[in-house]
């Protein structure tokens, strides 16, 4: 038997008028919850962000003079080699680095353009083995006064909080998505499952007449394939308004902390796209199993 | 046409509607089946349908065993099979048209087929002339017409009617019998549930009788009681 594309698009259209309420309910639902759960993926995004110069334990940073001569560099490394109060380290070059910065100031290519890996220092992230405050800050005093080092940075107090939060909070940022995500598919199921329950009527006399039950079913399933997508595309903007939101707590120069907690435009447009898919995917799904509980099995 | 073999139906396990049921229908026969409510009117229809299954024993249709139907297929078992009802389940936000046009449309009839069949079948009921009204824009004898005309533009084999008078005056209901009549005279087997003595006496048609969900009486060219 053949579906008709024009009887498919017909039916929903008339549906679409006949339950406008439902329908913006449904759309509406979507789209908050797809925000919400984008919000969500960005902010753990961001966390990451600023937070990747601070992971696996990394204390303090020690930044050598761009000009720096070898030796002075293998002397540093050495020194940290046999330190027994450094458990381990990262040396991160000039083309390391310069791709480090790149991925965070995507959002701003004006800067990256200025920025050359040559004029980037290099750097040595250092685990201490010992993390008391006091003795890395006295630790890190100790390479401050080292020849052709440039500058030593210390994390310090908020920027610990936040890498020990940040893997709790990816954690917990997950678990909020998943569960706003089942939140949705039930709401929207159940929309459409009042949407159905009004026509009733009709799915009896198809039955009655002789409708296949894929027949009864693809135009319901087609009218949440369009709620989702709606409500996914007006999600969009949304969310860019929520890493607008990321940006302004980075211009704002007294969070200095929290430079780096912004996300790459091109990052929100997939993410904004995925929303998209999933809502098409939630809408469809939703409808089909919302409609089955009506058909004969 | 249709056949039922020591069927039981029994309803959440407790309300026995049909018992022990065994019955047959030759094709381009015309049934009535008559009993107090409750007594297994519906049910009997409901199963030839397949709308519900038989507990015990068997139901055949067309000469195939429905029970062995897979559900897949039941659609087109019920596209052989056109229903009528005492309230006649029109879509009420549907033209006379457009009512009768859904049935051909969901079982994806061209439209060519649509056009020629659907003013042909509103012809036969006599509503040519209320073609684009709405149901509630009809009176009682003439949301029937239009149900009938839904059941049976697709020329089932066999027309089930569930008191398809119950809701109409004596006069409207003669019209209706007419169409009924007509409607079987093409060939169509009609099983016809009914309350209305004074139709089934004035009919002198088949009358099988149910009681309790037992058929206490199978008469040819019978009477109400």
């Amino acid at each position: 038997m053949s579906l008709k594309l024009d009887y498919v698009l017909r039916e929903t259209a008339s549906n679409f008028r006949r339950n406008i309420t439902l329908t913006l309910a449904t759309i509406i639902t979507v789209t908050i919850s797809l925000t919400l759960l984008g919000a969500a993926l960005l902010f753990g995004d961001a966390v990451d962000n600023a937070t990747v110069r601070w992971k696996d334990g990394v204390e303090f940073i020690v930044f050598t003079d761009p000009e720096i001569s070898s030796e002075l560099e293998a002397d540093i490394r050495r020194q940290l080699e046999d330190s027994p109060e450094v458990s381990g380290f990262t040396y991160i070059d000039k083309d390391e680095a310069y791709a480090e910065v790149q991925d965070l100031l995507g959002d701003s290519p004006e800067l990256v353009e200025v920025i050359t890996p040559e004029r980037l220092p290099a750097s040595f992230r250092v685990k201490p083995s010992d993390t008391l405050p006091e003795r890395v800050d006295e630790l890190a005093a100790a390479f401050r006064a080292q020849p052709g080092v440039a500058r030593v940075v210390t994390a310090s107090e908020t920027i610990r909080a936040i890498e020990d939060l940040s893997s709790g909070l990816r954690q917990r940022v997950i678990i909020i998505a998943i569960v706003l995500l089942v939140a949705a598919a039930v709401l929207i199921l159940n929309t459409i499952r009042m949407a159905l329950f009004s026509r009733r009527r009709d799915i009896e006399v198809m039955k009655l007449v002789g409708a296949t039950n894929w027949f009864i079913r693809v135009p319901f399933m087609f009218e949440g394939l369009v709620q989702g997508l709606i409500g996914g595309v007006i999600a969009i903007p949304l969310i860019w308004l929520t890493n607008n939101f990321f940006s302004v707590i980075n211009d704002d120069v007294t969070l200095e902390l929290l430079r780096g907690f912004t996300v790459d435009p091109s990052r929100v447009w997939t993410l904004g796209f995925q929303m998209v898919g999933l809502g098409a995917i939630v809408g469809t799904v939703g409808s089909g199993i919302a409609v089955t509980r009506f058909l004969d099995t | 046409m249709i056949r039922m073999e020591n069927v039981t139906k029994v309803y959440k396990g407790e309300v026995l509607a049909l018992q022990n049921a065994s019955c047959e229908v030759q094709r381009g026969e015309f049934v009535f089946l008559v009993g107090p409510s409750g007594s297994g009117k519906s049910t009997f229809m409901r199963l030839l349908n397949k709308e519900e299954k038989p507990d015990r024993g068997r139901v055949f249709v067309a000469g195939r065993d429905i029970g062995k139907l897979p559900s897949w297929k039941v659609p087109f078992l019920r596209r052989n099979i056109g229903c009528v009802f005492q309230d006649f389940k029109l879509l009420p936000n549907k033209t006379v048209v457009q009512n009768v046009a859904f049935a051909l449309e969901v079982i994806g009839s061209p439209r060519s087929v649509i056009k020629s069949k659907v003013p042909a079948i509103l012809e036969l009921v006599g509503l040519s002339k209320k073609m684009h009204n709405y149901p509630d824009e009809l009176s009682g004898g003439e949301q029937q017409r239009v149900s009938i005309a839904r059941a049976f533009v697709n020329r089932p084999l066999i027309l089930l009617a569930d008191e398809p008078t119950g809701n109409l005056d004596p006069n409207t209901s003669l019209g209706i019998m007419t169409l009924l009549d007509r409607i079987n005279r093409t060939g169509t087997t009609v099983v016809m549930a009914t309350h209305d003595r004074s139709i089934v006496d004035k009919m002198r048609r088949r009358v099988v009788e149910l009681d309790r969900g037992q058929i206490v009486r199978d008469q040819s060219r019978g009477v109400y009681e």
